[in-house]
């Protein structure tokens, strides 16, 4: 009688210890504080970027070369700025379902280097950094988000542990 | 390495497909003769051809790296074939909608076989992301 007594002591001291630490055995998985943070910043930075290239594609930021837009650019633009929002939107989908995220992560990490190599490629000639500041400065910062994605992909707590 | 031997059969012949399509796509841009490219020396088919030998060059390291994750690293091979089939599919998808008015092949009858197989290579690569990632492997 006795031993079941403490047996339980220990057993509500295990279980009232586990926090988010142990949230695998739950239903729900908590993440840590900085992946929330990491991937806030992943958000932000694809829907900023997004906004700019339909601000870049309306001419609407202001820039030094005006045949920037006649380059066959704008259409690259548009296509990469509608895939980057479907993406992130199964990105947030995954996350919010905690399913399978690790994988629309490496899809999107690939999507942006392919996206990063064609435009570095293609585009090298005509894209210099002064024709479009702000455009450039995402431009520059893009292996930023690239970390960001990794860094979010490594430190994702998914449900079932294998994975 | 008893992990691989569970692998089905199909599986090895969906990465036979992917190795013979990336050896004949390496075959067929190396081999490409010079007069093609003179006869038609256009902007858009020198920017396709830079596009390729990068593209290319990254085929080359994925095929002498996917055996190493395969064979020593299993665990990551799901990541990594996961992440060349979304490569795969993002190419295929900026050439024929994105870069479409941007890039142009030159005219040669392998470069527009090999072109018209990309559906087959995604396949196979679709095919061993969907067996890696859910293939219940039944040896700790």
């Amino acid at each position: 009688m006795k031993n079941k007594k403490t047996n339980d002591l220990g057993l509500s001291a295990i279980l009232g210890n586990a926090s988010d630490e142990d949230s695998n055995d739950k239903n729900y998985v908590v993440q840590s504080s900085t992946f929330k943070l990491i991937f806030s910043f992943i958000n932000l930075y694809a829907l900023i970027l997004m906004a700019l290239f339909f601000m870049v594609k309306g001419n609407l930021v202001e820039g030094i070369n005006n045949n920037f837009l006649e380059t066959g650019f704008s259409s690259v633009l548009n296509a990469r700025a509608i895939l980057l929002l479907l993406l992130l939107i199964f990105l947030n989908i995954s996350a919010y379902f905690n399913y399978g995220f690790k994988y629309v992560c490496l899809i999107l990490l690939a999507y942006m280097i392919n996206s990063a190599i064609d435009n570095a490629v293609l585009f090298s000639g005509f894209l210099h950094l002064t024709d479009r500041p702000y455009l450039s400065a995402f431009n520059v910062t893009r292996p930023l988000f690239v970390i960001a994605l990794f860094w979010v992909m490594i430190i994702h707590k998914d449900k079932d542990k294998s994975d | 390495m008893f992990e691989v031997s569970q692998l089905s059969k199909f599986f090895w012949f969906t990465m036979s497909i992917s190795y013979a399509f990336c050896f004949s796509a390496l075959y067929t841009y190396s081999t490409i003769p010079e007069y093609t490219l003179e006869l038609n020396n256009t902007a858009q088919i020198n920017i396709t051809m830079k596009l390729a030998t990068v593209r290319l060059i990254i085929v080359a390291t994925a095929l002498f790296a996917y055996p190493i994750f395969l064979f020593r690293f299993f665990k990551y091979a799901k990541y990594f074939t996961v992440a060349l089939t979304a490569w795969a599919v993002a190419i295929y998808i900026d050439d024929i909608f994105v870069l479409s008015e941007i890039i142009k092949y030159p005219e040669s009858g392998l470069i527009s076989s090999i072109q018209s197989f990309r559906p087959i290579l995604i396949a196979s690569l679709l095919w061993m992301s969907i067996e890696l990632i859910f293939r219940p492997l039944t040896v700790d």
